[in-house]
């Protein structure tokens, strides 16, 4: 009561002005006006003492009925533990329930993260493989390119000899040319031939007409004449053949000349069509391998970011281990909440002893149950709260 | 004439000029331009300028052409060559063999 202690204080303090004014002043006036406040003082404490004792009065009357307040307060109390009983049961299935679907969800999702890891790396080796294929034959011998640059290489030896056999087929023209000039010197060799058997044919005459003349002497010379005449027709006869064999053999050679020129004139437009398609085929076969390389980039850079993806997917599973935590911290919250449901209950079945003893041991208990959860909470926090900083945990 | 060709004594030029095709019923007016001609160091110049059509016997002709140049110490330029005769030059990988411009 700090009323109490500043009146006593003025009342010390008059007092002592008492004293003084009687050992010290003694004036009359003085004693009279300090003695007058002491009183007046006096009065005034009482009047306050009065007013206190009234308002003090009125808790006092409230603890004459504490039967009635007892059992209200043993009312609240029972319907507080029931009301957490309930709640408990309820958190704890729900807990119990949450626990379940995450472990089947992280168990699911493990699954089919492993699933798509060795169905990534299978698709990654039928890639593999289909580039392979896309580079050879069957056989694995030579690649498309080699078959086209082989192909060029067959067309450019075709057109060769194409040439060769062109530059071949004019030289052997040139060659039936200069026998067909022989042919022609032949026949110039003939004429003089059959110019000299139609004189020897003339001289035979002569010599037959002058052995004529010469009678029985010249009938033996008349018989030679004959003779070298028939000769000389026959030799022309023979001349003749010749100049028709000859002949012969010009047409022969005439159609030689037609073989040879057939032989000769390839026409070289399909060659260079050929050639033409050749060289699209080989550009085309160069963008298909440009492609082809491009892609096998594109897609071995796509693989390890398929993995990187998995990989992270697996991480963040993770959270079942830290959810684990969570709950498990719940439930010990549960339990503290439960243990004070139980003193609750501890209150309840004493209804006849002191209201104010069990309060106060209430009070306790939770203080105790709270210091307990507090320092629970306190050793939680310092954990692991983040997924990012772990290792990767396979599971 | 199809085949024309003249001899240019003062800058040692042969000029062989054909006309639109070049096949083998040229070979002996073209053999006749060159096959008297014995004079070493002379420079043939083949003109395709006119030339459309070209066979493997006119090829043939121009390395028959390319021998007689060979064996005379001279020089073979093919000059003007139209697009596809070029080509099938090119096919026949001629211009390894001689100069063509």
């Amino acid at each position: 009561m700090s009323i109490n202690r500043y009146m006593f204080g003025l009342f010390f303090t008059l007092t002592i002005l008492i004293i003084v004014n009687q050992l010290v002043i003694e004036s009359s006036a003085m004693f009279f006006v300090v003695v007058t406040l002491l009183l007046f003082c006096l009065g005034y404490y009482f009047l306050i003492l009065e007013k206190s004792s009234i308002s003090n009065s009125s808790p006092a009357k409230e603890q004459y009925i504490p039967d009635v307040d007892n059992e209200l307060i043993h009312n609240v109390v029972f319907e507080l533990q029931q009301f957490l009983q309930q709640e408990i049961k309820v958190i704890e299935a729900e807990l119990n329930r949450t626990k379940l679907l995450i472990e089947e969800a992280v168990f699911g999702m493990s699954d089919s993260f492993k699933e798509m890891q060795s169905l990534t790396d299978e698709q990654q080796s039928m890639i593999l493989q289909l580039i392979d294929n896309s580079h050879s034959f069957a056989g694995g011998e030579g690649t498309l390119e080699d078959f086209v640059k082989d192909s060029d290489k067959t067309l450019d030896d075709f057109v060769n000899v194409i040439v060769n056999t062109s530059k071949q087929s004019l030289e052997t023209m040139n060659y039936t040319d200069e026998m067909v000039t022989q042919f022609d010197g032949i026949f110039n060799i003939l004429s003089q031939v059959e110019s000299l058997a139609s004189q020897t044919n003339l001289l035979a005459l002569n010599a037959a007409i002058e052995a004529a003349r010469a009678g029985d002497a010249g009938r033996g010379f008349a018989v030679v004449a004959n003779e070298v005449r028939s000769l000389s027709v026959d030799s022309t006869e023979l001349n003749q053949e010749i100049r028709n064999e000859i002949n012969q053999a010009k047409e022969t050679i005439a159609n030689l000349r037609q073989s040879v020129e057939i032989m000769a004139s390839a026409d070289m437009t399909s060659t260079l069509e050929a050639k033409n398609k050749m060289s699209v085929m080989m550009k085309h076969v160069d963008k298909l391998n440009q492609y082809t390389n491009s892609s096998v980039d594109k897609l071995s850079n796509l693989s390890p970011k398929l993995t990187d993806a998995v990989a992270t997917g697996v991480r963040s599973l993770q959270f079942e281990d830290l959810t684990r935590q969570s709950l498990h911290s719940l439930e010990l919250n549960v339990e503290s909440i439960l243990s004070i449901s139980k003193v609750l209950a501890d209150f309840e079945n004493k209804p006849s002893s002191d209201v104010h003893q069990q309060l106060i041991s209430l009070k306790d208990k939770c203080q105790a149950v709270y210091q307990e959860t507090h320092l629970a909470e306190s050793k939680r926090s310092v954990k692991q709260l983040n997924m990012d900083e772990g290792d990767i945990d396979l599971f | 004439m199809t085949v024309n060709s003249s001899l240019h004594s003062d800058s040692n030029q042969l000029i062989i000029s054909i006309d639109e095709r070049f096949d083998f019923s040229l070979h002996q007016q073209f053999r006749d331009c060159y096959s008297q001609v014995q004079q070493k160091g002379l420079e043939y110049i083949l003109d395709l300028s006119k030339t459309k059509y070209m066979d493997s016997s006119a090829l043939g002709m121009i390395l028959l052409l390319k021998d007689h140049v060979e064996m005379y110490a001279s020089t073979l330029t093919i000059q003007n060559p139209s697009d596809t005769v070029s080509k099938i030059l090119e096919i026949a990988q001629f211009h390894r063999l001689m100069t063509i411009k």
